[in-house]
């Protein structure tokens, strides 16, 4: 029936009308609406995709805390979003004509979030921006670089500038069996950050981390850490699936909030300098 | 933002904390005229801090030729152009300072280095100011001047990266004033990077998080002098700890320093971070360049240093930078001896106020050979 439609419609308006046609088809839902099916998709091509609505998120500046966000960037993130009872995977889609998938100094990578109320009780949502004290939010987080690094980039300077020449690292010593428990030790004595078991410093075998936050720079590692994603380029941008387990208090056929947030890291966007959603109302269907 | 006294400002400032100083504070001088920029100071850290994956490009500890040296590149010239042109000619500091000067959504007026402003730690190595003509490096003095300025984290009383990190992933330790980035907890914003006026925290791009000089504390709480201090050959360096101007004692040689002789200042007090390595300014380049970077009191600080040589106290005092590895805590000149007390009070060094010097004749005849003036 549809296709007819669109036959008709070429036929009246022509190439632009073809176009406004492809849009039509598109199903877009004035909530996030989860749809239920047997199994969550875990690739943001996932034919499975096509039958969820789409939900446009205006997107703004987040500028009501230090260090903020003055200038927009990113418009909208269309959202989809599959259940099978148990989790929950979102799809994110925006444009963004600048791929950032490195960090370097002044250099931020592209990246977005997805934040649910941590709390049992669904209708007392905390506050939006990043939860507050004893009412936590859970965020998943997925990252470009991170993403990257998954996809087989490797983990040294010479795959982020295959012209450097670094001369000599002290644990790649003739002295050290290479692969040995000595070599990896002292390795890891000049990367705190790693010995300390800090999330953010790899190497990493997901692209996404779960976190947890009671109010802005309060961000902690979540309750699990079972969340999972992936994110592919598009012509005009970046589709990332983000799948994680239904947070404690939210069942199938229940409802509760959802917001959204992306880093674009052509603009020096990160941390808390982003572009983000309120509160947007989320269904999850209950019935196959 | 609360309101905090900053002594080398001589008034009150914005900060984002409360003042809260720690018991002790981790400071230093260095004479900069004693400085050859050997990077032995550069290569020391480097080697004992900053060698793993990531941290390829960071020099935690670098030397920089004046006026046109910089690491990164333009990091002093490129912030005071944002912060605009300020008079200060002694007395209370009547200009901005970073903090007040904060545009709007920043907690710090700052700027970002991009990656190939760190490609260049040599930029400007022993440029000296002005075109050296024909005859012109006959003249003495000279007429054209460059010096070394050595740099580290200045390990701030009101510290800009502190103050930046939206996270509180930075900390300044109550015991010793030491500035370190918690490597657990950091989330690599580089908003300290941006916010650091002496550009002295840096983003390791394998770890995704910021690291900086961490004034070597697990030396400093053993009373050594961290590793930039004891390899330096120039011996231009003296660690300690510095007390408020009020609460100064001149047995301790930072505080008689930078307190009773008023001969030691630190980099670009205007900024109002309260830095807390001190330097003995240049003696040869001109007091206006000086001023821009040291402050009021320069000129009282050069004409001290210059009459060192009728000054025993000071010239002994002089004689113990980099005699020991030792933390001098104490110290006193007897006679023509000068002597270095630890934080036990146990004597560490003895020097004598004047090395003895050895003049040999220009021909040795016992073996009837041309003595050179080699070592
Ligand atoms: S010099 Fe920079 S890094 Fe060091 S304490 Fe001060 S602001 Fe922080
Ligand atoms: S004090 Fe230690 S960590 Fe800091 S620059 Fe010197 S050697 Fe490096």
């Amino acid at each position: 029936m549809r296709r007819i439609d669109c036959a008709v419609l070429a036929l009246v308006l022509g190439a632009t009308g073809t176009i406004s046609c492809r849009k039509a088809a598109e199903k877009t839902s004035t909530e996030v609406v989860a749809v239920r099916r047997a199994t969550v998709p875990a690739d943001p091509a996932d034919a499975a995709w096509k039958d969820a609505p789409a939900f446009p998120a205006p997107l703004i500046l987040q500028d009501m805390v230090e260090p903020r966000l003055l200038t927009a960037s990113t418009a909208e993130v269309r959202v989809r979003a599959i259940t099978d009872g148990a989790r929950v995977a979102f799809r994110l889609e925006w444009k963004d004509g600048t791929p950032n998938d490195k960090q370097a100094p002044a250099t931020f990578t592209d990246a977005c979030a997805v934040q649910l109320p941590g709390a049992p009780d669904q209708k007392d949502v905390p506050a939006p921006q990043m939860g507050e004290k004893g009412k936590a939010v859970e965020i998943t987080y997925w990252r470009a670089s991170w993403q990257a690094v998954v996809d087989g980039r490797g983990d040294t300077i010479k795959d982020l500038h295959p012209n450097a020449a670094p001369d000599h690292y002290p644990y790649e010593a003739a002295s050290l069996a290479k692969g040995g428990e000595p070599q990896r030790e002292m390795e890891q004595r000049y990367s705190p950050a790693r010995s300390l078991g800090n999330h953010m410093a790899g190497p990493r075998a997901k692209p996404v981390e779960d976190l947890m936050s009671e109010g802005p720079g309060t961000l902690s590692p979540g309750p699990s850490n079972d969340s999972n994603g992936k994110g592919t380029r598009l012509a005009t941008g970046w589709a990332v699936v983000i799948s994680r387990r239904l947070p404690q208090g939210l069942v199938p056929g229940g409802r509760s909030q959802v917001a959204f947030a992306v880093w674009e890291g052509d603009h020096g966007e990160v941390g808390a300098r982003k572009m983000r959603t309120g509160w947007v109302p989320i269904l999850m269907e209950g019935k196959l | 933002m609360a309101r905090v006294f900053n002594w080398q400002l001589g008034r009150e400032m914005s900060y984002w904390y409360p003042e809260s100083r720690p018991k002790k504070q981790f400071a230093a001088v260095f004479d900069i005229n004693k400085c050859i920029a050997c990077q032995t100071c550069t290569l020391a850290c480097k080697t004992t801090w900053t060698s793993g994956k990531g941290q390829e490009y960071m020099l935690w500890n670098n030397v920089e030729t004046k006026p046109y040296g910089y690491y990164p590149l333009a990091w002093d010239v490129k912030l005071l152009q944002e912060l605009g042109a300020q008079t200060w000619d002694g007395g209370p500091y009547p200009g901005q300072t970073l903090f007040e000067s904060a545009r709007a959504g920043e907690r710090v007026l700052g700027w970002r280095p991009q990656e190939i402003d760190y490609a260049h730690p040599n930029m400007g190595e022993d440029d000296c100011a002005g075109r050296v003509d024909k005859g012109c490096s006959l003249a003495i003095p000279h007429m054209n001047w460059f010096f070394y300025m050595a740099r580290i984290c200045n390990h701030c009383t009101y510290p800009a990266c502190l103050a930046s990190c939206p996270r509180g992933s930075i900390y300044k330790r109550p015991e010793d004033g030491i500035v370190l980035v918690d490597q657990g907890r950091c989330r690599g914003y580089q908003e300290c990077v941006k916010a650091c006026p002496y550009k002295k925290v840096f983003f390791n791009p394998l770890t995704g998080t910021s690291e900086k000089c961490i004034a070597c504390f697990p030396k400093m709480e053993q009373g050594l002098v961290p590793q930039c201090f004891v390899n330096c050959i120039g011996k231009i360096r003296m660690a300690g700890y510095i007390s408020k101007p009020e609460d100064a004692r001149p047995e301790n040689p930072i505080d008689y320093l930078v307190h009773i002789r008023k001969i030691a200042k630190p980099l670009f007090p205007q900024f109002g971070l309260e830095p807390n390595v001190y330097y003995i300014p240049p003696i040869h380049a001109p007091v206006s360049f000086s001023h821009m970077l040291f402050g009021p009191g320069v000129e009282h600080a050069i004409k001290e240093y210059r009459d060192a040589p009728n000054d025993p106290d000071l010239a002994g005092l002089l004689g113990l930078f980099g005699s020991s590895e030792t933390v001098v805590a104490k110290w006193k000149r007897q006679g023509d001896w000068v002597s270095g007390y630890g934080e036990d009070g146990a004597e560490v060094v003895k020097v004598p106020l004047r090395e003895p010097v050895h003049v040999r004749a220009g021909l040795d005849p016992a073996h009837g050979v041309v003595r050179t003036n080699c070592p």
